[in-house]
C-alpha cells in the first residue's frame, strides 16, 4: 500500500476502567498502544465501549482509573494538559456537530485564532486551503444547514485538521450519512492514511478498514477480544466471537 | 404573509431552499387570502371595542375633558416646545428600565451560569436568589430595598428602584437563559471542547450566541414586563410616567383622561420594542 514506517508509541492507555453511572461498564482493564503514522480501527458490536475509548482519548470522557498518556502527556486532573492534549487530537463526530451560527470558513478559523493564536488572515488562508484539500472550497462562506451530509463531515474533518492534530479519532464518521456519500467521506479519510497521519477510527465499514488499517481491535464488553495487523485479522481471525462478529458483518 | 414571500424572494442560491421550506410550513393557512380580509376584520374588531367603550363610558356619567391633556405633554411656549410633565415623566422612565434592562440582563446572565456550574455553592447562591425573588411581590422587595437597604448602602431613591427591578427581572430572564444554554445540544460542547476551547471561549463563542438567538422572543416579553412594572417604582416617589400622572390626576381630577393617556404611552413604547426586536430576529434568522 504505501511505504510509512511507524514511529514511536504516541498513545498509550494502559487498565483503564469506565463505568457509567447505572452500572453500565463501559471500558474493563483496557490498555492498548497506538504507533504514530498508525491507522488503527476499531470495530465491535453497539455498546462494546468502541466511542467511549475514543472519547476518553480527548478527555471527553473522564476514567474512573488507569493511565493515558497522549504524545507524552498524561490525561489527568490538571486542567492545563487536558486543554494540551485536546490540541494535539482531532476528533471527528457521527453527527458532525458543526457550529451552525458560524460560516463554514469561520468554523474552521475558529480554533485557529482562539486557541492557536494565529490572526486571522494566516487562519483563513489556511482554512482555503483544507477546504481544497477536501474539495469544497466554493462552500466556504455557507453556512452549514445548506451543505449535504458528506460535505458537512468533509467540513468536520478539515475543522479538526485546522488545528494541526498530531492525532485524529474518528467517531462512526459515516454512520449517519446517506449511502452515496460515504464515498466522498472514506475518500478524504483515506487520503490522510496516506499523508502519515495517525488515526485511531471506530466504524462499520469493513472494506475501508481492510483497505487503510495497519491493525485491527475487536472489542466486546469493555474488554479487546482480538487485536492484530489487518490482513491476518481478516483472513485468520483466531478467536471464535470474531469470527462470528466478522461474518455478520461482512 | 406578505413580509414572508418577500424574505424568499430576496434570498438567493441555496438559502432560497430552506426560505421555501419555512414559507411551506405556514403557507398552507394563508397563501390564498386576500389581505383586505385582514384589513376588515381588524377594522371590524376596532369598530366594536369602539362602541363598547363607548356606550360603557356615557353610562358612566363621566364628564370627558380630552382638551385639558394636550398641555400635560407638550406645551408651546415664546416659539419654542416645552416637554410637559409627563414626557418628562417618560424619559424617567426610559432611564430606569434602560438601566435595569442591562443590569437585569447581566444578573440573569450570571445567576443562570451560576445554576449551571459544577459548583454547589454558586449553584445554592443562585436557586436562594431566584425562589426568594420570584416568590415575594416586587411591591415588597421596592419597600425592602428603599427602606432597609438604601440607607444603609447609601442608595439615592433611583438607584434602589434600578436594584429592585433588575433583581426581580433578572431572576426571571435567568430561567430564560438557562432554558436557553440547556436547549443547545451535546455535540456542540463536545466539538468545542475537542477543538481545546477554553469553557470560557465555549460560552461566548459558540453556546450563548446560539442561546441568545432561541430565547430572543421569551426575553422580549420579559423586556415588556419591565417596562411595565416600572410604574411601581412611583409608590417610591421616583418622578416616572407613572408618578407624574398620579400627581396630576390629584391637581385636576382628569383621572380617566389621563390613566389613558398614560396607558397609551406604555403601549407605544412597548409596542416599539416588540417591533424592533422581531427586526433584529428576521435578520439573525437569515444568516443562521
Amino acid at each position: 500500500m504505501d511505504t510509512k514506517v511507524p514511529g514511536e508509541e504516541i498513545i498509550v492507555v494502559d487498565n483503564v476502567f469506565k463505568t457509567f453511572p447505572g452500572g453500565v461498564c463501559a471500558l474493563s482493564d483496557f490498555s492498548i498502544r497506538v504507533r504514530r503514522k498508525e491507522v488503527l480501527v476499531v470495530i465491535g458490536p453497539s455498546g462494546s465501549g468502541k466511542s467511549t475509548f475514543l472519547r476518553c482519548l480527548n478527555g471527553l470522557e473522564e476514567v474512573d482509573s488507569g493511565s493515558i498518556t497522549i504524545d507524552g502527556i498524561p490525561l489527568d486532573e490538571n486542567k492545563r494538559n487536558r486543554l494540551e492534549i485536546r490540541k494535539e487530537v482531532g476528533m471527528v463526530f457521527q453527527s458532525f456537530n458543526l457550529f451552525p451560527h458560524l460560516t463554514v470558513l469561520e468554523n474552521l478559523n475558529l480554533a485557529q485564532v482562539l486557541v492557536r493564536k494565529k490572526t486571522r488572515r494566516d487562519a483563513a488562508g489556511f482554512s482555503m486551503a483544507l477546504l481544497n484539500k477536501v474539495g469544497i472550497p466554493e462552500k466556504a462562506n455557507v453556512f452549514p444547514n445548506h451543505l449535504s451530509g458528506g460535505q458537512q463531515q468533509r467540513v468536520a474533518i478539515a475543522r479538526a485538521l485546522a488545528m494541526m492534530p498530531k492525532v485524529m479519532l474518528f467517531d462512526e464518521a459515516t454512520s449517519a450519512l446517506d449511502p452515496e456519500m460515504i464515498g466522498e467521506v472514506l475518500a478524504v479519510m483515506k487520503q490522510l492514511a496516506r499523508e502519515g497521519m495517525t488515526m485511531v477510527v471506530v466504524t462499520h465499514e469493513m472494506g475501508f478498514a481492510r483497505e487503510v488499517s495497519e491493525r485491527m481491535v475487536f472489542m466486546e464488553g469493555g474488554r479487546i477480544v482480538e487485536e492484530g495487523p489487518t490482513e491476518l485479522f481478516f483472513t485468520d481471525p483466531k478467536e471464535e466471537r470474531t469470527r462470528l462478529f466478522l461474518s455478520q458483518v461482512l | 404573509m406578505n413580509d414572508k414571500s418577500g424574505r424568499v424572494s430576496c434570498q438567493g442560491g441555496s438559502e432560497q431552499i430552506s426560505g421555501m421550506k419555512a414559507l411551506s410550513a405556514t403557507s398552507g393557512r394563508y397563501s390564498k387570502r386576500s389581505p383586505l380580509v385582514d384589513v376588515a376584520a381588524f377594522l371590524l374588531v376596532i369598530g366594536v371595542l369602539t362602541w363598547i367603550t363607548g356606550t360603557g363610558t356615557s353610562k358612566l356619567g363621566y364628564n370627558w375633558q380630552w382638551y385639558r391633556v394636550p398641555q400635560y405633554l407638550f406645551t408651546y411656549e415664546d416659539g419654542k416646545w416645552l416637554a410637559g410633565p409627563l414626557i418628562d415623566g417618560l424619559m424617567v422612565t426610559f432611564e430606569i428600565t434602560g438601566a435595569s434592562l442591562v443590569l437585569a440582563f447581566s444578573f440573569g446572565l450570571i445567576s443562570a451560569l451560576c445554576r449551571l456550574s459544577d459548583s454547589y455553592m454558586a449553584r445554592m447562591i443562585a436557586r436562594a436568589y431566584l425562589e426568594a425573588i420570584r416568590n415575594t411581590p416586587l411591591l415588597v422587595q421596592l419597600f425592602f430595598i428603599y427602606f432597609v437597604l438604601a440607607p444603609i448602602f447609601d442608595l439615592s431613591r433611583f438607584a434602589s428602584a434600578v436594584l429592585a427591578l433588575s433583581l426581580f427581572e433578572g431572576a426571571y430572564g435567568s430561567e430564560i437563559f438557562r432554558a436557553g444554554i440547556v436547549s443547545i445540544p451535546k455535540g456542540q460542547w463536545e466539538a468545542a471542547h475537542s477543538l481545546g476551547l477554553s469553557a470560557f471561549d465555549t460560552y461566548r463563542r459558540i453556546i450563548l450566541p446560539q442561546a441568545l438567538r432561541r430565547i430572543l422572543p421569551p426575553l422580549t416579553s420579559q423586556a415588556i414586563s419591565l417596562v411595565k412594572d416600572s410604574a411601581l417604582v412611583s409608590t417610591i416617589a421616583v418622578y416616572d410616567l407613572t408618578m407624574r400622572g398620579r400627581e396630576i390626576i390629584s391637581e385636576t381630577f382628569l383621572a380617566f383622561e389621563i390613566w389613558f393617556t398614560i396607558a397609551a404611552i406604555y403601549l407605544v413604547v412597548t409596542v416599539s420594542l416588540s417591533i424592533v426586536v422581531s427586526r433584529m430576529e428576521r435578520r439573525l434568522g437569515e444568516t443562521g
